[in-house]
């Protein structure tokens, strides 16, 4: 029995996909911050997602203002006009597919949508629901 | 006949050579299109001079109000990538050229959209066709140019959302 729960697990371990092991590096950083900790939350990141604030542009957005109210489908940068590919990795299986990448959009569009940097909470909160949407 | 066919095929490669049906160079650079194209049209590089390449490269983290920041590595690639296909390399295209004469003495535009010659092709269009929201700024190009895509920025391939065929 032991042995096949390693195997197992090593299975799991082998195949968690990239968007696990960010947030796994995050949930270490949040636990470091904070040691109440207790794991990301979907609900909270919806909310990261979907607020409205002043940009760095100086117009109230969200994320949702480019990405759209479905992330399983096709929108527009509000902004550009230029076709956004779903963001969900659902409909879209090259989403969360790369670290660098996951990181320069978190970083870019926090600032873009926040004008600030995203906390290591409120990253760990909005990917957490963007994979599960 | 032999030496005819030779003229022939010397002459059209003369004439291939001097004459670019495109108005501008194709872009060529995966990493460009990839970093530059997510959120724009990527514009050819033949649209700018190396010397406002840079200077917009200088400030990625705050082009034209957006984060556009880049990893150092993807960043000197892309500087390079533009630095040798910009547009006073490639004055054998006709719409480089055009944009470069255009320019003062020792002017840097900010922008395509604010290089003279691109303001004048542009200046006898109706500001609301501009703003509206098909289109939203000069800066989008594919908006009114069909064949942007295809390096071709030629007068009859012009289609204006909610207006039609432009005629000058």
């Amino acid at each position: 029995m032991k042995l096949i729960i390693t195997i197992l697990s090593l299975f799991s371990i082998s195949f968690a996909s990239v968007a696990d092991e960010y947030l796994l590096t995050l949930a270490k950083q949040a636990k470091s911050e904070n040691p109440k900790f207790s794991g990301f939350d979907t609900k909270r990141g919806e909310s990261v997602f979907t607020s409205k604030h002043i940009g760095k542009k100086g117009k109230e957005i969200s994320c949702t203002s480019c990405h759209g109210n479905d992330l399983n489908k096709v929108s527009k940068n509000y902004f550009t006009t230029k076709e956004i590919e779903p963001l969900s990795p659902k409909a879209n299986p090259k989403r969360f597919s790369d670290i660098k990448t996951i990181e320069k959009w978190i970083r870019r569009n926090f600032n873009d949508v926040y004008n600030r940097e995203g906390t290591t909470l409120e990253k760990g909160d909005v990917v957490t629901y963007i994979i599960n949407k | 006949m032999k030496s005819l066919i030779l003229t022939v095929a010397l002459t059209s490669a003369v004439f291939a050579s001097s004459f670019n049906k495109s108005d501008v160079a194709p872009v060529t650079n995966e990493l460009y299109k990839k970093e530059c194209g997510s959120c724009h049209f990527a514009y050819q590089p033949g649209l700018l001079p190396s010397k406002a390449w840079n200077k917009m490269m200088l400030n990625l983290s705050n082009h034209f109000g957006s984060d556009a920041s880049l990893e150092e590595e993807d960043y000197l690639s892309i500087s390079r990538y533009l630095n040798n296909n910009s547009a006073e390399k490639f004055m054998n295209y006709k719409r480089s050229a055009k944009i470069v004469d255009s320019l003062r003495a020792g002017e840097i535009p900010e922008s395509i959209s604010k290089t003279p010659y691109i303001i004048k092709k542009h200046r006898d269009i109706k500001a609301s066709l501009i703003t509206q929201k098909e289109v939203k700024g000069i800066f989008n190009c594919t908006a009114c140019h069909t064949t942007a895509q295809k390096w071709i920025y030629g007068e009859s391939d012009v289609l204006i959302p909610n207006y039609g065929k432009w005629k000058d």
